[in-house]
This record gives structure tokens, sequence and C-alpha cells, in this order.
């Protein structure tokens, strides 16, 4: 069984804005790595928030780990989101926090109010968040502010956080166009061998189609929020590639 | 020829443009003037009672009262100054407890229910504002009686206006990207405020609240006026048996504590920020 299928999936952020998404299907299997490749606008950003629905669909049917997202009480929504790990493209971490707790904070869904009022972590957590920061080579940087770090340093950041939810899918928005070229593929190879390890399927939206041919083994394409492509990374040819971005050459 | 043809037509053009200016600039300073003696007309010549002022030394006399100091109130002051002191302290952290929901209602990105709560908070902010502090401690003490007590509290509805709004703005300027972030962990709606939220504003409200501090401490020192204790009741006591030199030496208390709240708040704010 698919971890997250996708059906019909429809976007409109007001009643009379232009529709984002136009009816999208797609599956992301267990030992998926799965990247979204499209030109900007394209609808990629919403596509990936609407799984954890950060973004309301209008319409269409969302079933991630057996459930029906769109159905969820805000309850069941907050259960469903800590299995789910997000990493941004702007880190989006908490600039004035140290690194330690911007790890911890990926616990959040997990920690009750008292205990979090007082970033009052249990001891396991800690030990977790220390072994992922380890593992994603910032152990000298714990106690430093998160604004400290450079943009890589940060998104390494960001990965432990994602990881500290123990998450059964990754959503990767991007996670590296704010790096430069190096970095990126430093950064991506993390990710992927993380994933790997830790047999976490994760879905990735990215516009640099260089990178996505080199990491994922499965490529979906989508441009003015139709798809446009979805397949194996070998069958990906450049008249697809062209096909895809042919609005952006326009 | 054509040259300084277009060369006078453009002269005059501007002799034109810097004469209307002129004209302008006379009729807004004959205006303001004619505005200026109309007040001083009314409010100084005509309101003032000049029988009762007397000659020159009756004026250079009466002040010279006050700086007969009253040295002998010296041990009597330093009770109501640490009252008025702890009068503003007090009733700026209760100001702060008042300020949190009101800023939470008053900000349009994260406020329960635009249509009702939001215009709530709004106008609770204008009304904290609106109204003097004498008249929120006049109120108090006829809720509460005499003492410090009205004096806290009403120090605490006055600051409520500007933290609030401050903290209100704050709130509205925050970037979204952290919050999203801990939405995507499963955070509640507590936890995104207390993790997303404050960790942004907290610098801006800190600075706000040790200002806010700095005048209440100036707030407290007259509240005693209408009964509401500290330095100011002092003050009216000394005014009501004419001892003009006692009235300098609380003045003088009033100016040592603010001096005192000044340095204080310039290293506190030096601190946060």
């Amino acid at each position: 069984m698919s971890v997250l299928s996708v059906r019909n999936l429809r976007v409109r952020y007001s009643a009379k804005g232009p529709e984002i998404l136009k009816g999208i299907d797609f599956d992301v299997e267990s030992d998926d790595f799965l990247a979204m490749i499209g030109p900007s606008g394209a609808g990629k950003s919403t596509l990936i928030r609407c799984v954890n629905r950060l973004v309301e669909p209008t319409d269409g049917q969302i079933t991630l780990l057996g459930q029906d997202v769109r159905t969820l009480s805000a309850r069941e929504l907050r259960g469903l989101r800590r299995n789910v790990g997000m990493i941004f493209q702007e880190f989006n971490l908490i600039n004035r926090m140290s690194v330690m707790d911007n790890v911890l904070s990926g616990r959040l869904g997990y920690t009750g109010n008292i205990r979090s009022l007082f970033r009052h972590f249990p001891k396991e957590d800690v030990h977790r968040a220390l072994d992922y920061l380890d593992r994603v080579g910032l152990s000298d940087h714990v106690n430093k502010r998160a604004d400290e770090l450079s943009g890589g340093q940060r998104q390494r950041v960001g990965i432990a956080r994602a990881l500290m939810q123990q998450p059964k899918l990754l959503l990767l928005d991007e996670p590296t166009s704010a790096l430069d070229p190096k970095i990126s593929r430093e950064v991506m190879a993390l990710i992927m061998s993380i994933a790997k390890e830790l047999g976490v399927p994760a879905l990735c939206n990215i516009h640099d189609v260089q990178l996505a041919k080199e990491f994922c083994n499965r490529i979906i394409g989508l441009q003015d929020g139709y798809k446009k492509f979805d397949g194996d990374t070998k069958t990906l040819r450049d008249s697809d590639l062209e096909d895809i971005y042919a609005m952006e050459v326009l | 020829m054509a040259v300084s043809d277009t060369h006078i037509a453009s002269l005059s053009v501007q002799t034109e443009l810097r004469r209307k200016r002129q004209f302008k600039m006379l009729l807004f300073w004959g205006v303001f003037l004619a505005f200026a003696a109309w007040c001083v007309q009314g409010t100084i010549i005509e309101d003032t009672d000049w029988s009762r002022i007397g000659g020159r030394s009756g004026v250079w006399a009466s002040i010279g009262r006050y700086i007969q100091i009253d040295w002998g109130l010296l041990p009597e002051l330093l009770v109501p100054t640490i009252e008025t002191f702890m009068m503003a302290s007090v009733g700026t952290v209760l100001g702060c407890f008042f300020s949190l929901p009101v800023a939470w209602l008053g900000a349009a990105n994260v406020t329960p229910s635009k249509t009702i709560l939001y215009p709530v908070g709004r106008f609770l902010m204008v009304l904290s504002r609106s109204v003097h502090e004498i008249v929120w401690a006049l109120i108090f003490v006829s809720a509460v009686g005499l003492g410090a007590l009205p004096g806290i509290l009403a120090i605490a509805m006055r600051s409520v206006g500007f933290i609030s709004k401050i903290t209100a703005e704050a709130i509205e300027n925050i970037d979204a990207k952290p919050v999203e972030a801990i939405r995507a962990t499963g955070g509640n709606e507590f936890q995104v405020m207390y993790y997303g939220i404050l960790p942004q504003i907290y610098p801006v409200v800190l600075a706000t609240v040790i200002f806010e501090w700095d005048i209440n401490i100036r707030r407290s020192a007259v509240m005693g006026l209408v009964g509401a204790g500290g330095l100011g009741l002092l003050f009216f006591r000394q005014m009501n048996s004419f001892n003009y030199g006692g009235v300098t030496m609380v003045i003088l208390a009033i100016l040592l504590l603010i001096v005192l709240g000044e340095v204080i708040s310039h290293y506190l704010r030096k601190a946060v920020i």
C-alpha cells in the first residue's frame, strides 16, 4: 500500500482566485525518494503543503498513512502532522533560540503544554537530539543561536528537527535552493542517506533538474497546476523536460 | 534667437512660480499669527485675574517661598519614595499581564475572531490610553479606597494601551515561516505562539515594557494627588498646609527617583538589545 496517495487534488486560495492545482493524482511508495519538478508558480509548494494541510485543498482526496487527511479533526490533524517531517526552503528556524531548542521543537507534537512552557523535554528526546545533531555534523554548535550559523548549517538544523519527529514521510520544500551548488549537493546527499537509513520515503520539491536526476528515483513534472510527467528518473527524456518547462521559455 | 526666446520664456515662468510660492508662504504665516493672537487674547489676556497677581515683587516673593527648602521633611520622604517606586513597578508588571490577552485579540493575524474580538481588542487599547491616569486613579480610589492599591491598578490600566498596541503590531510583523514550521511538527496553538511567535516579539515587548516602567514612575509620583498613595500624597499634604519648602523637597525626591528610573531603564534596555 502507498504511504501517500493523492487523487484529483484541486486548490484555490480564494473563491474567485485562479485554480492553483487542477486535479493532481500521484502516489508515494514506501521506498520512494520522489522529486517534484516544474517552473516557478507551477504549484509545487502548494501541493506539498496540502499533504499535511498547511494549505486546505478545495477538492480531491489525500490518503496519508491510511488516514483520509481532509476529514481529520484539528486534534487528529496534529497527530498526523507529527508523523510528517518537513524541511523548508528558508529553513524556518526560530532564530533567537539555540540550535538545541530548535531541534527539540521537532518534538512539540509529542510534548505537553507545561513541559513546552519550560522547554523541559524528556531526557531521551535530548539524547536523541544530540545524536541527530552529531549525524548532521553540528556537534560543535549545539548551544549557538540558530542565526549565528551559515545557510548550510541552518538547513542541517532543519533536517535534525524533522528527524526528531520520527517521521514516516519527509516533505522537502526546495531544501537546497537557498544554498550554493556545492552545499546543495552535500545537503541533498545527507537527506537521502538519512532517508534510506531510516527507511522513510520523501517527497521533494526541487527546481534544479540536475539534482533531481542525481538523487531521486522517481520524478513528477508539474506545470501550471497540471501533472505533465510521472515516472522513473531513467525514463525522463529531454523532450519531457522541454514540455514541463515550456511555459518558462515563453 | 530661438534659444534666448525660450530662455526668457522659462525665466518668466520661473518668476511667476516664485511669486505664487511667496504668496502662499505669506498667507500661511498671516493665518498662523492671527490664530496665535486669538488664542493669546482668549486664554491669557481675558482669562487672567491681573489684579490678584500684584506687583513684580509679589510674584518673586511667591516663588521665593519655594526656595527655602524644608530639609526637615527628609526622614518622612523615604517610605513614600519607595512606595512610589513599587507602585510603578507592580503596576507595570500587572499592566503586562493585562496587555497579553488584549494584544492577542487586537493583532489581526492571530485574533480568534476578526469580526468581533479584533475590534474589542482595538477598543480596549484606545480606552486605556484615552483615559488619563489621574482619572483611572479616581475611579479606583472610589472602588477600592485610599492607598497604593488604586494607584497600582490605575497604572496597570493606563499601561495596557501602549504595551498591547506595540505588542500587537510586533505580532502582526512577525515572520510567518517559523510559525509554519512549528505547525508542521504537530504543535498546538499554544506551542505555535510560544515557540513561533514569542521569540520573535520579545525584544520589542521587553524594550516597550522598560520604557513604560520609566513613564510609570512619573505617573505614580502624582497618584497621591487623588489619594492613591506615594510621594503625591505627601506633596498634596505639604501644599495644603502651605509648607512651600516641603513641596520643593517632595519635588526634589520625585526628580531623584525619575533620574534613578532613567538610569536603570537605560542599562536595562542596553541589556535587552
